[in-house]
C-alpha cells in the first residue's frame, strides 16, 4: 500500500511541475530559514553553557552610591575577589580578568595590535572550562610574564611552528613566555579573549604588596571583571545577606570619609549575556530579537505550509475525478487520506533535502552576517537533525491534513457526473483566511523592517552635537611620545590640509574617566561622581562644540590653565546652575580627607553633545586643561587629498620617533561600529522579511494561476458579453486586493504596538513611528502582489473567447 | 445585414491542417430566421463563431452591417459584438457564481448602462422569458430549461439586432426545447434577425430558410418559404 501511495505521490508531483516547484521552493526556503534562525537562537541561548561549573559561577558587580547618586558597573575593585574568598566559605574560588588595552604585540617580524588580550588569575582554569591543547592548566598562568594563546593567535604569530616556550613581546618591551595553547573560545561566550596573560605580571609590575593590598582605599577604585565559583550547595544570596559585615570591615572607613557607600551585585554566569545593564559591560545579546527571530522562524514555516494547503485544496477539483474513481474502485476514506498524506509528507521531505543543501552552502555567509561561528554538522550533532526531521514531518502532516480530509470526503456520484464537487467554492473561505494571514505576517514584517532601518539611519545621521566627519584619531600609546604631543601637534598644523588638532584624554565615543569631584550645589561643595576629560585649548574648536554661555578656553587668559573648566548643559541642569553657571566651583583631585586638589571655576557651557554612544542619555561632563600628557590626538582634516594628508601625518609620526607603527581611526567609522549589532540584526531582519514576502508571493502565484485557470470559462463568457481587458483584469485583481487590504488593516495596530514597545525599551533616542511607514508597507504589498498576479491574469484575459468556451 | 464572400477558416496545429470552412458565401437579410444544418464536424460552429465576431476568418470577406470586419482586432470585435449581437449556447454558459439577475445584467454592465436602467431592462427581459420569479437564484439551482431561458433573456436584454443560437435545444428535453423555440420565433416576429445552428429537423422547421453545410461548404440553400403551400 505504501509503495503504491509513494508511486502515486511521485507521479503526481512530477505531473504538476509548476505547482510542485512552487511548493517545494517555498518549503525548502522555509526550512532553510528555520534552520538558520534555529542555529542562531540556540547559539544565543546557550552562551557559556559549555562550562562544566556554569551553574555555580557568578560574576560580581559594583553598586556605588556617592552623595545619593547610584552608579552601577560590571567591574569591581581589584581586591574584592580575594577578600570575598577569605571572608566567605561559600566562595570556592575567584578569578579576575582585565583587558590588556589595545597594545602592540610582537614576535620576530610579526606585530599586531591586540584588543582581546586579557590579564587573568591562574585560577581561571579552575573555574571556566577551556580546552588546553598544550601546556598544563595548573601552572600555565602562575608565573609572571606568562601568556596562554588561542589556536588562532598561535597560527597568526607562529604559523605551523610550535609556540611553546617562545617569547612574545608586549607593551614596554615586556616579554611574555608562551606557556599554553587553548582551543579557540566558543563564539557563544560572553567574555571572549584571544590570549590570557598571567595576572601575577601586574603584581610584578606594580609591586606585589601594592597589588595584593587590602587597604580600604584599594576597595574604592574599580578595575577588574571578577567571577566567583561557589562551593557545592552554596547560594550567592547568602553572600549578599552577609555583605554588610564585609563592607563594615573592609570599606566603610573610607566610604564614610567620602560620603559614599557600596553594595555588591551579582549575575549568574548563564545570565550575563542577556540580563545586565551596567557601565563598562561587554557587548550583550538582545532577548527581544531572539523572541522576534524565533517567532519569525515559525511564521516562515507556517506560511510555506499554508501555501501547500491552499494550493492543494484549490486544485482539488482536478483530483475530484480521481477520488471518485478510486472510491468506486473500493477505497476507504482512510486509505485515501493515507494516500494524500503520503504525498504531502513526501513533498516535505524532498524540500527538506534541498534545504539541507542550501544550508550547507550558505552557512559561511550566514556566519559572516551574524558574526558567529556556527556549524551544522549532522554527524557531530545528531540531535539537531532529528529536530529538523521532526519539523519536516510535522509540516508535511499538517499541511497535508486539511486537503487530505477534504479530498477524501468527495462523494463519487457527484464528482463523476461532472458537477463541481461544490469543493472549490466551499474551500474558498478558509483559503481566503489563509491568504489574509500570510499577508498579515508579511506586512507586519515589512513595517518592522522599515522601522528598524529608519531607526538605524536615524542613529547614524543624528546630529551628535560635534563634528564627526573628517576626524582622524591617533592613540598615543607610547608614554614618551605622549610627552611630545604639543610639538607633534605644531608640526602637524603646518600642513594646510590639517584644519585642527587637539590632545585629550577622552574623545566623543570614548569617555570613560569617572572620578569623584566636589561640585558646588546649593552653596555647598558636595561629592559627586563626574565624567571628565582633560583637554587642551583647541578641543572645543576642533570638535566644533557650541558654546551657549560664557566662553571657550583662551590662551591669553593666564588663569585658564589652572582654573578654567567648561561643562555641558546637562551639568547645569543637574546641579541647579541654570541662573548663573559662570563662576560655579568644582574641586578636583583632592585627597581622601578633602584637602588639596585643584579648584576650578566654570568659564563656559557647551551645548550637550553625545560624548558617549547614543545608547546612553547625555550625562554631565566637565572639560578642563592640563599639562599632563593625554592619549588621544584628534585631527580635523580637509576631505580633499586625504591620502596625501595621511601620508604627511605618518611621516611626522615616524619622525617623532614613535615606537609603534602608525595607526589611526576614522571617528565616523568608530561611531558606526557602535551600532554594528543593530545593523547586523537589521540586515538579518530584512533578509527574513524578504524571505517571508517571497514565500507568500509564491503562494499568490500558485493561487492566481489556479484561479485564472478555474475562471477561464467565466472569462470567456464575459468577453463574449463584451468585457474589455480592463474589466477582466479588474475582476481577477479585485479578489486578492481585498484580502490584502484586510491583512493590512489588521497588521497596522499589531505592528504599531510591538514596534513602539521595542523602540521605547531599546533606545534612549529613537524615531517616532509615522503613518507613512504603514502606507509605504501597504503600497509595497499591493504593488508586488499585483505584479505577481499579473502574469497569470493577463495571460488568461488575453485568450480568445472561443477557446474559453469550447465544448467539453 | 450579413454577407460573407468566400469565407475560409483553416486551423493549423503543429502537424495537421484542417480546413473548417471552404469559401463559404451567403447572405442573411434583416428580419430573417435562418437555420444552418449539417453533420458533426462540418463547420457549423466555426461559421457561427465567425459570424458572431468571436473568431477571425483566415480568408475571404465578412460584411457585418455594411462594414468589412474580417481584419478587426479583438477590441473592435468586442465593441461590435456587445452592441449588436446576442448569443445563446447549447450548454447555456451562465456564470455559476452570479445569480440570474446578475447574469442577465452582464451585457448591460459592459455597455455602460446605469443601475436603474439596467434594473428596468433586466426585469423586462426576465418577464418576457417568464423566469422573473427566480431572479435571485443561482444557475445551479435551476433546471436545464430554466437556465436556457435565462440565457435567452441575457441574449435579448440589450435589444440586439442579431441573435446567434448554437444548438439552443441540444441539452433540453422536448417540452422545454419547444418552449425555447417558441421564444425565438416570437423574437423573430418582433424583428430580431436570428441565425441558428442545429441538428434537429424539428427546430429547423421554425426558420424561414435552411442552409446546409457539408465539409465546410454550402451545399444547398433551401428557401423554405418558396415551397410553402
Amino acid at each position: 500500500m505504501l509503495i503504491n501511495d509513494l508511486k502515486s505521490a511521485l507521479r503526481n508531483i512530477t505531473k504538476n511541475k509548476f505547482y510542485s516547484f512552487l511548493n517545494i521552493a517555498g518549503l525548502a526556503i522555509g526550512f532553510a530559514a528555520f534552520i538558520f534562525i534555529f542555529l542562531y537562537v540556540r547559539n544565543e541561548l546557550t552562551y557559556d553553557k559549555y562550562n562544566r561549573n556554569a551553574a555555580r559561577i557568578y560574576r560580581i558587580e559594583s553598586d556605588f552610591t556617592i552623595s545619593g547618586k547610584h552608579d552601577q558597573f560590571a567591574i569591581v575593585p581589584v581586591p574584592m575577589g580575594p577578600a570575598l574568598k577569605i571572608e566567605f566559605p561559600e566562595v570556592e574560588q575567584f578569578c579576575r580578568f582585565v583587558n590588556a588595552g589595545n597594545e602592540l604585540f610582537k614576535y620576530k617580524e610579526k606585530e599586531f595590535y591586540e584588543k582581546d588580550f586579557y590579564f587573568a588569575d591562574s585560577t581561571v582554569f579552575d573555574i571556566f572550562t577551556y580546552r588546553m591543547l598544550m601546556g598544563d592548566p595548573k601552572t600555565a598562568l602562575v608565573e609572571p610574564y606568562s601568556i596562554v594563546i588561542s589556536q588562532t593567535i598561535a597560527k597568526k604569530y607562529f604559523g605551523d611552528q610550535n609556540p611553546m616556550g617562545e617569547i612574545i613581546e608586549g607593551a614596554n618591551n615586556d616579554k611574555y613566555k608562551v606557556t599554553g595553547i587553548l582551543e579557540d573560545i566558543p563564539s557563544n561566550s560572553h567574555l571572549r579573549f584571544d590570549a590570557l596573560l598571567s595576572g601575577t605580571t601586574i603584581a610584578a609590575m606594580q609591586g606585589a604588596d601594592n597589588f595584593n593590598s587590602m587597604e580600604p582605599i584599594r576597595f574604592w577604585n574599580i578595575g577588574v571583571y571578577t567571577y566567583l565559583l561557589l562551593s557545592e550547595n552554596s547560594s550567592m544570596q547568602a553572600i549578599h545577606d552577609k555583605f554588610g559585615d564585609f563592607y563594615a570591615k573592609y570599606m566603610k572607613p573610607v566610604g564614610d570619609q567620602i560620603n559614599a557607600s557600596f553594595n555588591l551585585m551579582s549575575t549568574p554566569l548563564l545570565k550575563t549575556h542577556f540580563y545586565s545593564n551596567l557601565s563598562g559591560d561587554l557587548p550583550k545579546g538582545n532577548l527581544t530579537f531572539i523572541y522576534i527571530f524565533s517567532v519569525v522562524a515559525v511564521f516562515i514555516l507556517l506560511i510555506a505550509a499554508i501555501n501547500y494547503m491552499n494550493m492543494a485544496t484549490a486544485r482539488s477539483a482536478k483530483r475530484a475525478r480521481e477520488v471518485g474513481i478510486r472510491k468506486v474502485a473500493g477505497a476507504f476514506k482512510r486509505q485515501l487520506i493515507g494516500q494524500f498524506l503520503t504525498e504531502s509528507v513526501l513533498l516535505s521531505l524532498i524540500s527538506l533535502v534541498i534545504s539541507l543543501v542550501l544550508v550547507y552552502f550558505l552557512l559561511p555567509n550566514f556566519n559572516t552576517l551574524s558574526g558567529k561561528q556556527m556549524s551544522f554538522n549532522i554527524f557531530t550533532n545528531p540531535g539537531l537533525i532529528l529536530i529538523i526531521l521532526g519539523v519536516a514531518l510535522f509540516i508535511g502532516f499538517i499541511s497535508g491534513s486539511y486537503p487530505a480530509f477534504y479530498l477524501s470526503s468527495f462523494l463519487p456520484v457527484k464528482v463523476l457526473k461532472g458537477s463541481s464537487a461544490g469543493g472549490a467554492r466551499k474551500g474558498g473561505l478558509l483559503r481566503r483566511i489563509l491568504v489574509v494571514f500570510q499577508f498579515f505576517i508579511a506586512i507586519v514584517m515589512i513595517i518592522g523592517t522599515i522601522v528598524v532601518s529608519s531607526q538605524i539611519r536615524y542613529l547614524r545621521d543624528k546630529d551628535l552635537g560635534f563634528g564627526k566627519d573628517n576626524m582622524i584619531v591617533l592613540e598615543l600609546q607610547d608614554t614618551s611620545f605622549r610627552k611630545n604631543a604639543e610639538s607633534f601637534k605644531k608640526e602637524l598644523l603646518k600642513n594646510s590640509n590639517i584644519l585642527g588638532v587637539t590632545n585629550s584624554t577622552g574623545i566623543p565615543g570614548d569617555n570613560s574617566w569617572i572620578q569623584v569631584v566636589k561640585m558646588e550645589k546649593d552653596g555647598q561643595m558636595t561629592d559627586h561622581a563626574m565624567i571628565l576629560a582633560l583637554v587642551d585649548y583647541d578641543f572645543v574648536k576642533t570638535y566644533g562644540l557650541k558654546i551657549v554661555t560664557g566662553r571657550d578656553f583662551d590662551r591669553s587668559m593666564g588663569t585658564d590653565a589652572k582654573e578654567a573648566v567648561i561643562v555641558n548643559e546637562a551639568t547645569v541642569k543637574q546641579y541647579g546652575w541654570t541662573d548663573n553657571p559662570i563662576g560655579k566651583k568644582i574641586l578636583w583631585g583632592f585627597e581622601l580627607d578633602g584637602t588639596g586638589g585643584r579648584l576650578l571655576k566654570v568659564i563656559g557651557v557647551v551645548k550637550d553633545y553625545h560624548f558617549n554612544s547614543l545608547h546612553n542619555k547625555v550625562e554631565p561632563i566637565m572639560l578642563f586643561l592640563t599639562e599632563r600628557p593625554r592619549v588621544f590626538l584628534s585631527l580635523k582634516i580637509n576631505p580633499e587629498g586625504m591620502d596625501q594628508t595621511l601620508k604627511y601625518v605618518e611621516e611626522k609620526w615616524n619622525e617623532f620617533g614613535a615606537k609603534r607603527p602608525f595607526d589611526y581611526k576614522l571617528l565616523s567609522e568608530t561611531w558606526d561600529t557602535m551600532y554594528e549589532s543593530e545593523q547586523k540584526l537589521g540586515v538579518i531582519f530584512r533578509l527574513a522579511t524578504i524571505l517571508t514576502i517571497f514565500i507568500a508571493l509564491l503562494g499568490l502565484l500558485g493561487l492566481s494561476s489556479f484561479i485564472a485557470e478555474q475562471k477561464t470559462k467565466e472569462i470567456g463568457i464575459r468577453k463574449v458579453m463584451g468585457a474589455s481587458l480592463g474589466n477582466i483584469l479588474g475582476l481577477l485583481y479585485k479578489e486578492f486586493i481585498v484580502l490584502i487590504i484586510i491583512a493590512f488593516i489588521i497588521a497596522i495596530p499589531v505592528a504599531w504596538w510591538r514596534l513602539e514597545i521595542w523602540l521605547e525599551t531599546s533606545f534612549v533616542y529613537h524615531i517616532k513611528i509615522s503613518a507613512s511607514y504603514f502606507l509605504l508597507a501597504g503600497l509595497l504589498a499591493i504593488v508586488i502582489s499585483l505584479i505577481t498576479l499579473s502574469y497569470h491574469t493577463i495571460k488568461a484575459s488575453l485568450g480568445n473567447p472561443v477557446d474559453a468556451i469550447k465544448y467539453e | 445585414m450579413i454577407k460573407t464572400v468566400e469565407l475560409t477558416k483553416v486551423f493549423r496545429t503543429d502537424e495537421v491542417e484542417t480546413t473548417a470552412l471552404n469559401k463559404v458565401s451567403f447572405e442573411v437579410k434583416e428580419g430573417e430566421f435562418v437555420a444552418v444544418m449539417g453533420p458533426s464536424g462540418c463547420g457549423k460552429s466555426t461559421l457561427l463563431n465567425i459570424l458572431g465576431l468571436l473568431d477571425n476568418p483566415t480568408g475571404g470577406e465578412y460584411y457585418f452591417l455594411g462594414s468589412e470586419v474580417s481584419g478587426f482586432t479583438e477590441r473592435q470585435r468586442a465593441s461590435l459584438r456587445k452592441n449588436n449581437i446576442g448569443f445563446v449556447f447549447q450548454n447555456f454558459n451562465l456564470i455559476d457564481e452570479l445569480n440570474v439577475f446578475e447574469n442577465v445584467e452582464l451585457p448591460l454592465i459592459y455597455l455602460g448602462y446605469k443601475t436603474n436602467e439596467r434594473k428596468q431592462k433586466v426585469e423586462k427581459a426576465l418577464e418576457q422569458m417568464q423566469i422573473i420569479h427566480r431572479k435571485k437564484h443561482f444557475p445551479l439551482q435551476l433546471s436545464g430549461g430554466q437556465q436556457q431561458r435565462v440565457a435567452v433573456a441575457r441574449a435579448v436584454v440589450a435589444n440586439p439586432k442579431l441573435i446567434l443560437a448554437d444548438e439552443p435545444t441540444g441539452n433540453l428535453d422536448s417540452a422545454h426545447g419547444e418552449e425555447v423555440m417558441n421564444l425565438l420565433e416570437q423574437l423573430n416576429k418582433n424583428g430580431t434577425t436570428i441565425i441558428m445552428v442545429t441538428h434537429s429537423q424539428r427546430d429547423a422547421e421554425y426558420s424561414h430558410r435552411i442552409v446546409r453545410l457539408f465539409d465546410g461548404q454550402v451545399v444547398t440553400e433551401n428557401i423554405k418559404e418558396q415551397f410553402a403551400l
